[in-house]
């Protein structure tokens, strides 16, 4: 309990530091926001002209399919507003300046992780929150399809954080961070469209091995009533494995960063 | 007296990718990398008395800084025995960290686009200090590096020497008990480099803190250390008092003489090394086995209206030392 | 002539150094194909399905298109020139007897060439997995057509992210935030990267095909294709030449005016 509350506070104070930072360049906020909703804008027109022209995707209506694509925008914000920090952590270990974060008596996987989330992503997850529910409320869910897609997307959201650690892990093996998170925001972005429109074996890799599916197309699946009470409890399953993997993980670089660096 | 570090047998090795230059090298590590096994410390040991003050000194890659990041609990030993404060460093527990600090010359933990006082109030969470403690370990330190008017200023728009000494501030916050500090006046000018070593002796005089220094600046280690240790190809070849690194290492004296006529001044060279000539001074080098022969011929031979026996400035040992040729290597 | 040389064997060799940062941006390159390929993979699963003018054999060379003409005309060092104007490295190659510009255009092909050497390799093993309909281009003046349409589509480009880096001469922190504007949202919508351009309705795709973007990837691969052809040919070479002509002077002159701006701040 103590832990929580010495850790909120750090997150408090780091994420009012590069909230700070970013308000202090106006001028670049409203680039990145408008580079942002455009991208968003253009992509929904984009699927809703396609959609219609072919009656569906895969079996999936419009709507179902404009809710998929608001899904995976939920989950990636998300992360990218908590993860920012991630896609800085590479001059940090370049310039060795990481050193001086480990000589702290603060965890360094959740300063590197965690420390100071996006003030550009704050101002677009209160819009994708509601339109992601209008367009859900579309579908009349119950209750319980209700619970299970939240519970989902907080799944979804803890396979993203694994993802990000293990990004960080690498990082600091090969120095190398800036691609890999991009690769992982490639393969999310596989998560744009339902995962069934993937043949295998593809459609299974993305579902179980790099669990795209389970972090975005299962939630908005679970909404519209398509998925079984067993299939909740093996995507936790996954989500759980992934992040007590992306730990070892971690551990395990940092290991070999006190072995290997001079 | 109780030891606050003691190290023993330290081995560090380290495994590092050579690459090969060219296309061709580029491409062949691509696919078979060649490892190399770098032996960074090779049994060092030595240990540190509470509120001593120690400089580091030895050549470039003569594992200086290796064994501050050890000590500090950043790097894993290979092999041996390392305890600071009777803590094992790289288990990193919260209650070793917030006793020790670490600074680094050129390595940042300030928040480049905020003003330092952001950077402080981090850390004052981090550390958990409370309000008092705080605020009179900031009013301390910003009275003693003379920084008040700095610390609501952008990061960004600070010189090298005030954004060293916002540094160290934000290191020196938590008041730790043991101070690392390696190469704290690299790129400074001489006013910051001074202001900065006095900072450094006031503060193991002030605090009882227990300091290693590394540094390849001469003043540093004239100035602040009493007790050096020289370390080369990860080895310790002397550990004591900063004048005996004098005598132990310098192999020759220096005779400095003012002479009254220049007669026969070309035979000079037959008593030893001549250093300067500069009638009516002159200082010849002398091997120290052979300085009191040395000195009765030249006082027999020569009009000698004055002349006195030295040892080499400590400046040149210290700089051989840096280069890494004083062990008769 | 020599140093440009040199430039490009050094940068050819950079690739490999910095090994891992290439593959993976191969990688990238591969898993957007392998999106965009099952997105319309589904979309023309039923037979003998015709959307907005494609059919599966055609949208499948489309985008197989893309892999190559993606990989000469989007694979660009000069991406790094915002942040040498921002952080103030320009001058280390202001003071040497070079042009800048040459400078990042040698670097350029150097990658480019690199570039299209692994994308060739995608491409045969993409196609060997997937086996999707292809067309080759046999027609000997339709390919030459096409060699321009990409010489083109390549100095748009580069005059595009040159007038981009510039940005950073009066605003230092808008450098990354313009480029993401610009060169990842835009250019990725508007060029042709994930949709054809022709299945717009008329009016957008008129709109569209009058800015400098589907110069860069729709143009050549459609005149690959050999789906414009005649009239159309001419008049698209006439606007991709106004653009890349108009570009090229806008670059020179938003440049001129930069360096003025960078030397009399002394950054």
């Amino acid at each position: 309990m103590k832990k929580l509350k010495y850790y909120s506070k750090i997150w408090w104070l780091l994420t009012r530091n590069s909230f700070s930072i970013v308000l202090g360049q106006r001028v670049a906020l409203l680039f990145f926001l408008t580079g942002k909703v455009l991208r968003f804008s253009l992509f929904i027109g984009f699927l809703y002209f396609l959609i219609q022209g072919t009656n569906g995707l895969a079996g999936y209506s419009g709507n179902q399919a404009i809710f998929f694509f608001l899904v995976f925008n939920l989950v990636d914000v998300l992360s990218q507003f908590f993860f920012r920090e991630v896609y800085r952590f590479r001059p940090k270990i370049i310039s060795g300046d990481f050193d001086l974060t480990l000589v702290k008596p603060t965890n360094a996987l959740f300063v590197s992780l965690l420390g100071g989330a996006d003030a550009i992503d704050f101002f677009t997850i209160p819009p994708l929150i509601i339109a992601t529910w209008y367009a859900g409320s579309l579908f009349h869910p119950s209750i319980l399809s209700t619970l299970y897609f939240v519970l989902l997307i907080v799944n979804g959201f803890l396979i993203a954080a694994a993802f990000h650690i293990a990004v960080l892990a690498m990082g600091i093996i090969t120095l190398e961070i800036d691609h890999t998170i991009m690769i992982y925001r490639d393969l999310t972005s596989f998560g744009r469209f339902p995962v069934d429109i993937y043949k295998q074996p593809v459609q299974g890799l993305l579902t179980y091995l790099i669990p795209v599916g389970i972090m975005i197309t299962f939630p908005a699946k679970a909404l519209m009533g398509l998925v079984s009470g067993g299939g909740i409890l093996i995507s936790m399953f996954i989500g759980v494995l992934a992040l007590f993997l992306s730990f070892r993980f971690w551990n395990y670089a940092l290991k070999k960063y006190a072995s290997a660096s001079s | 007296m109780d030891r606050a570090i003691i190290v023993d047998h330290l081995v560090k090795n380290f495994e590092v990718i050579q690459k090969e230059p060219g296309l061709t090298g580029a491409v062949k590590s691509l696919f078979s990398p060649t490892k190399k096994q770098v032996h960074a410390l090779r049994g060092v040991s030595f240990s540190i008395q509470t509120g001593e003050l120690v400089g580091f000194i030895g050549p470039n890659g003569a594992g200086k800084t290796t064994t501050l990041k050890t000590l500090s609990g950043l790097l894993y030993p290979t092999s041996g025995f390392v305890s600071v404060m009777e803590y094992d460093p790289w288990e990193r527990k919260p209650e070793f960290l917030k006793q020790i600090a670490l600074v680094m010359g050129q390595k940042n933990q300030l928040w480049w686009d905020l003003p330092a006082i952001e950077t402080f109030e981090l850390n004052r969470a981090i550390y958990e200090l409370n309000t008092r403690e705080y605020e009179d370990n900031l009013k301390e330190l910003v009275e003693l590096l003379e920084i008040g008017k700095l610390i609501n200023i952008p990061v960004r728009k600070l010189s090298l020497g005030q954004r060293m000494r916002m540094e160290l501030t934000a290191a020196l916050l938590h008041k730790p008990k043991v101070l690392f500090l390696d190469e704290p006046t690299i790129g400074l000018d001489l006013v910051a480099q001074q202001k900065m070593r006095d900072f450094i002796y006031e503060y193991n005089r002030k605090y009882q803190a227990t300091i290693i220094l590394t540094s390849h600046n001469m003043d540093d280690l004239v100035d602040l250390a009493r007790r050096v240790i020289v370390v080369d190809e990860g080895k310790i070849l002397f550990d004591g008092a900063l004048e005996e690194l004098v005598e132990k290492f310098a192999k020759e004296k220096i005779i400095k003489a003012t002479l009254a006529k220049s007669d026969g001044i070309v035979d000079l060279e037959k008593i030893g090394k001549v250093r300067k000539l500069a009638f009516p001074e002159v200082v010849i080098s002398v091997p120290r086995n052979a300085i009191a022969v040395a000195a009765a011929e030249l006082l027999q031979n020569f009009a000698v209206d004055d002349l006195t026996i030295e040892e080499i400035p400590i400046e040149d040992v210290i700089r051989k030392v840096f280069k890494g040729g004083i062990f008769g290597k | 002539m020599n140093k440009y040389f040199q430039i490009f064997k050094i940068s050819f060799q950079e690739e490999f150094t910095y090994k891992i940062n290439f593959v993976m941006w191969r990688v990238r390159n591969v898993f957007q194909i392998i999106v965009t390929y099952y997105l319309w993979d589904t979309i023309f699963s039923a037979p003998g399905r015709e959307v907005f003018g494609y059919d599966r054999a055609k949208i499948m060379t489309y985008i197989f298109t893309l892999i190559i003409v993606r990989s000469i005309v989007l694979s660009a060092r000069a991406v790094d020139v915002s942040s040498d104007v921002a952080e103030g490295n320009l001058s280390n190659y202001l003071i040497r007897p070079m042009s800048y510009f040459k400078y990042w255009f040698t670097r350029d092909i150097a990658s480019k060439v690199l570039n299209l050497f692994f994308a060739a390799g995608e491409f045969a093993i993409l196609f060997v997995i997937l086996k999707p309909p292809f067309f080759f281009q046999t027609n000997i003046y339709v390919f030459l057509s096409f060699l321009m349409a990409i010489v083109l589509a390549i100095l748009i480009y580069f005059s595009l992210l040159f007038i981009i880096s510039a940005v950073p001469f009066w605003a230092p922190e808008l450098g990354w935030g313009s480029q993401f504007l610009v060169i990842i949202v835009m250019l990725e919508f508007l060029s042709g990267a994930v949709f054809p351009i022709d299945i717009l309705p008329g009016v957008y795709q008129k709109i569209v095909m009058s800015l400098p973007f589907p110069y860069m990837i729709f143009f050549p691969v459609q005149v690959y294709l050999g789906k414009i052809t005649g009239m159309s040919l001419i008049q698209g070479f006439v606007i991709s030449i106004a653009w890349a002509v108009a570009l090229y002077l806008a670059m020179r002159y938003v440049w001129s005016r930069g360096l003025k701006e960078y030397q009399a701040f002394g950054r």
